[in-house]
């Protein structure tokens, strides 16, 4: 392996400044050693030379909602799994989420996680549940789990429907400086739907979620974050009355912030049509209104990152009717791609701009010592094909699940190399 | 207050304070098992006086100590509460013969409550009750053993005592009103 | 000096700091007779007190009836399950029944805040409030502060942390009106659950740590995990790492810092085993049982002044 590595005549986007500078990157000993335009280091054998004209580098992406199934459901995904799948993607940091089985409910669940992502050459960090078993009922110690590494809390996959207990854990949630990421769904609203309640749920004889699933709660949480002074975070944000409502937040100085996946940003609920299950996620892809809102609201600085809520599930779970199949699709490896492609592409968005949603974004976030390449810093690099095109497959994909929204998609930003700590841990074939 | 008569001045108190040791250490032959008790709040300063006279007589000093009665009074709601002083009694009164000091002697109530309280410390071999002056009228059957002077005192007097350690000054005056102040 | 200018005796604030230390001196001197051998002084015989608790208690109860009786008053107990007298009219049924034996001062504990002073209302004889529901606990407080003047020798200036359980907690309420009044300089130690939604007028930290190596005095209140509306406090184990007074924590406290409890102790839970000790605590910082003694002669200064 080498441990020095030069990467030539790249668009470096480092994380911090949006425009680009066309230039060098050199890598020693897990470092960044220097970003400078012609870096001249000599002939040696031990240095490995990448070529990167025309090609993007940028910062190792930081996935801030991830579902590595691992404890309890390792046929779907494990940790392992999940960390090549997210070299795959170009991603070198991720936060994970607490609903596995058990619950990471406990200070050694955390630890677990802990231990087993530490050689995998991604960075994970578990968040750890905000109620007991994820039922919304009991607080967990969150002051022991904050000593055990939490990274934040979360009880995603559910929402906590007792107003009392989610304003009590807001209050108690500052002692920790940690934030709350919150799913939001009201079950009144949400309890049999399956897709975006709209003229295409209609047409199609499938159950709808109404807006106001996410609104009410949206809404709510606004209010209880308010009166408690908490610091939290929307995670999926949806509709475009969330992106209204958390814009109107920030201005009255709510501790705010909020996130969109991938593919709520590629797809409308004009995708459903074919009945294919991959489409079937959490909260729906809603219509191309809201779509439009979301993309506005990245371009306009509401949302402050972008996810891929990677969520696997097995072949026999997706295989089936549209109201049998489980919610959610796998994005670790077409985070990128697909938000490149849908925003910068389709929508104009300048690339340093998706560069900072997509790493020193969310790493600011979360407090993470990660997302940019800087001197002195930890290597942490991805290098991107933006050039040409290439159309997703089943065959190339990494994870252990299949159950991909885009595949068959023809999309840019190919990932090429991935960079950890240093070391080359993802090579395109 | 109006003065009606001056009864001693601070050498008649003086002398009579002798007197009255003397009398103690005659009556009981020396100062052996002897313990003074000032009773709070003037008996105190009396106490001390004779204590330091005895011992000084006798080349030996003799224990002292100070008794507040508050707890033991019967007349509570009757009469403006007197401040709450100290019971500081730092050796066994069992076996002892106790010298108990006080200013005045008046209905005795005073007195009897005292001799409760003395007896919820020990056993004492005996009491005995010194007083400067016994203006009569009693209403128990309490008698003085050594006595400074006796007064008839009608109930509309008073018998202001006065002394150096609580008062600035030593004397025992007769005065108008009737007040129940000690 | 005078008799307490309210006869009855509800909430600490109806005491005027003269009045407060009136009856500290007072406890003095019957401290002092609480250590002689005949323990008993005839200064309320013929009295009559009586015990009425709604709401069971070993602790105060017995100190009120020790005080009554070391002040040679007669004492009758007189218990009711709370559960049998939920409807206001029953309280006064109990009450009517005992004022009917001619007694001269009422001693009530109950459940529901606010509910002695309904017993005070309906009757013309002193009460005492030995606790009511969430909202007092007068005579705590002052033997409280009794017992931190007898081992400070002041009170002005004191630095206290009342840690725990404040929202529950009548006998905090009680303190902290008391100790601010007094001059003394009082922090919480609570999480966010175990506080009102406005806490902005208290000092408050969130764990022992932060007030452990600077406090003069550690007051540690009673945690209840299991309350019939809620279970608020995640868990056992989160309070003790962050708010339980443990070896480690006791040995960082200040030379002659001292630590109190209302008492009864919930053993590994406020205080560990190992601090509390057998028969005694190993730490002399831990004085829970001179509280105690300070019960009996704080409640004997309060009957004295108030129906001697």
């Amino acid at each position: 392996m080498y441990s020095r590595i030069i990467i030539k005549n790249a668009n470096i986007f480092d994380g911090i400044k949006t425009k680009p500078f066309k230039g060098d990157l050199y890598i020693k000993d897990g470092m960044v050693e220097d970003i400078d335009e012609n870096i001249d280091i000599g002939d040696s054998k031990a240095i490995r030379r990448i070529d990167a004209s025309g090609m993007m580098v940028m910062p190792g992406m930081v996935d801030m909602h991830v579902h590595l199934r691992d404890p309890g459901f390792e046929e779907k995904e494990t940790i392992e799994s999940g960390a090549a799948s997210a070299l795959a993607g170009g991603i070198t940091t991720m936060l994970c989420m607490p609903n596995t089985r058990p619950v990471l409910d406990e200070p050694a669940l955390l630890q677990y996680v802990i231990e087993r992502g530490r050689n995998t050459g991604v960075r994970i960090y578990p968040a750890a549940a905000m109620t007991r078993g994820l039922e919304g009922r009991e607080m967990t110690s969150m002051g022991l789990l904050a000593e055990a590494g939490a990274a934040g809390f979360s009880d995603d996959g559910m929402a906590v429907a007792d107003a009392r207990l989610m304003f009590e854990i807001m209050r108690y949630s500052r002692q920790w400086k940690k934030p709350l990421i919150l799913h939001e769904e009201e079950y009144g609203f949400s309890r049999s739907g399956l897709v975006h309640e709209g003229r295409y749920s209609d047409s199609l004889g499938l159950e709808g979620i109404s807006r106001l699933s996410d609104d009410l709660m949206i809404g709510r949480d606004i209010m209880l974050a308010r009166e408690s002074g908490a610091r939290i975070h929307i995670t999926h944000l949806s509709t475009k009355g969330s992106v209204q409502m958390i814009k109107r937040a920030k201005d009255e100085g709510v501790d705010i912030s909020c996130d969109v996946t991938a593919h709520h940003l590629f797809f409308d609920d004009s995708c459903l049509k074919s009945f294919n299950t991959s489409f079937k996620v959490k909260p729906p892809i809603r219509s191309a209104e809201d779509r439009q809102a979301l993309i506005e609201g990245v371009i306009d600085g509401t949302i402050d990152a972008v996810i891929s809520d990677h969520a696997p599930h097995l072949d026999t779970e997706k295989n089936t009717t549209f109201s049998l199949a489980q919610f959610g699709t796998i994005g670790l490896e077409t985070l990128f791609a697909a938000s490149y492609t849908s925003l910068c592409r389709g929508k104009g968005l300048q690339p340093g701009k998706l560069v900072s949603l997509l790493t020193s974004g969310p790493a600011k976030l979360l407090g993470f010592d990660a997302g940019t390449l800087e001197k002195g810093k930890r290597a942490d690099a991805v290098m991107v094909d933006t050039g040409g095109s290439y159309k997703v497959r089943k065959e190339d994909i990494v994870s252990k699940s299949r159950n991909s929204a885009f595949i068959g998609q023809e999309l840019q930003g190919r990932i090429i190399y991935t960079i950890s700590n240093g070391k080359i841990m993802y090579e395109s074939g | 207050m109006i003065e009606k008569a001056i009864i001693m001045n601070e050498a008649d108190l003086d002398r009579v304070i002798k007197r009255i040791s003397h009398e103690i250490l005659e009556h009981n032959r020396g100062s052996r098992d002897l313990a003074v008790i000032g009773l709070q709040k003037r008996g105190v300063p009396l106490g001390e006086r004779i204590a330091a006279n005895i011992g000084f007589f006798e080349g030996r000093q003799v224990s002292f100590g100070k008794l507040d009665i508050s707890f033991y009074r019967d007349d509570y709601g009757s009469r403006i509460k007197a401040e709450i002083g100290r019971t500081e009694i730092d050796f066994d009164v069992t076996d002892k013969n106790v010298i108990l000091v006080d200013d005045v002697l008046y209905t005795g109530r005073t007195i009897r409550a005292a001799l409760d309280a003395i007896m919820d410390l020990g056993r004492p071999r005996s009491i005995q009750l010194v007083v400067l002056i016994d203006r009569g009228h009693r209403e128990l059957p309490i008698r003085a053993d050594y006595v400074g002077k006796n007064l008839p005192t009608s109930k509309n007097e008073m018998v202001s005592v006065r002394l150096r350690e609580t008062d600035g000054q030593d004397s025992v005056l007769l005065v108008e009103g009737n007040d129940y102040v000690k | 000096m005078t008799m307490l200018s309210k006869k009855s005796l509800l909430n600490i604030a109806d005491l005027s700091p003269e009045e407060v230390m009136q009856v500290m001196e007072t406890a003095d001197s019957f401290a002092h007779i609480s250590r002689r051998e005949i323990k008993k002084v005839p200064t309320l015989m013929g009295k009559t007190v009586v015990n009425l608790f709604f709401e069971p208690s070993t602790r105060t109860r017995t100190s009120f009836e020790v005080a009554a009786k070391r002040l040679s008053a007669d004492m009758i107990n007189f218990t009711a399950s709370s559960s049998s007298l939920a409807k206001g009219e029953s309280i006064m049924d109990t009450v009517r029944t005992i004022l009917a034996m001619q007694v001269d001062l009422l001693v009530v504990r109950h459940s529901h805040s606010g509910a002695v002073k309904m017993v005070d209302d309906m009757i013309d004889i002193p009460v005492i409030n030995a606790g009511d529901g969430k909202h007092q606990h007068p005579t705590q407080a002052l033997l409280d502060l009794f017992t931190i003047k007898g081992r400070f020798g002041r009170l002005k200036g004191l630095k206290i942390a009342i840690a725990g359980d404040f929202l529950n907690s009548r006998v905090a309420r009680s303190d902290i009106m008391l100790f601010e009044q007094m001059g003394m300089e009082v922090r919480l130690v609570a999480p966010s659950m175990l506080l009102p939604e406005d806490y902005s007028c208290y000092r408050v930290e969130n764990s022992l740590e932060d007030v452990i190596e600077d406090t003069d005095i550690l007051y540690m209140l009673r945690m209840q995990f299991e309350r019939q509306d809620r279970k608020l406090y995640p868990s056992v184990e989160e309070y003790r790492r962050f708010l339980s007074l443990d070896s480690s924590r006791i040995r960082r406290m200040k030379k002659g810092a001292a630590v109190m409890h209302p008492g009864p102790v919930n053993r590994g839970i406020e205080i560990t085993d190992e601090v509390m000790g057998d028969m005694k605590s190993p730490y002399d910082n831990v004085i829970i049982e001179d509280q105690v003694t300070s019960g009996v002669a704080v409640r004997m200064a309060l009957l004295y002044h108030i129906l001697g």
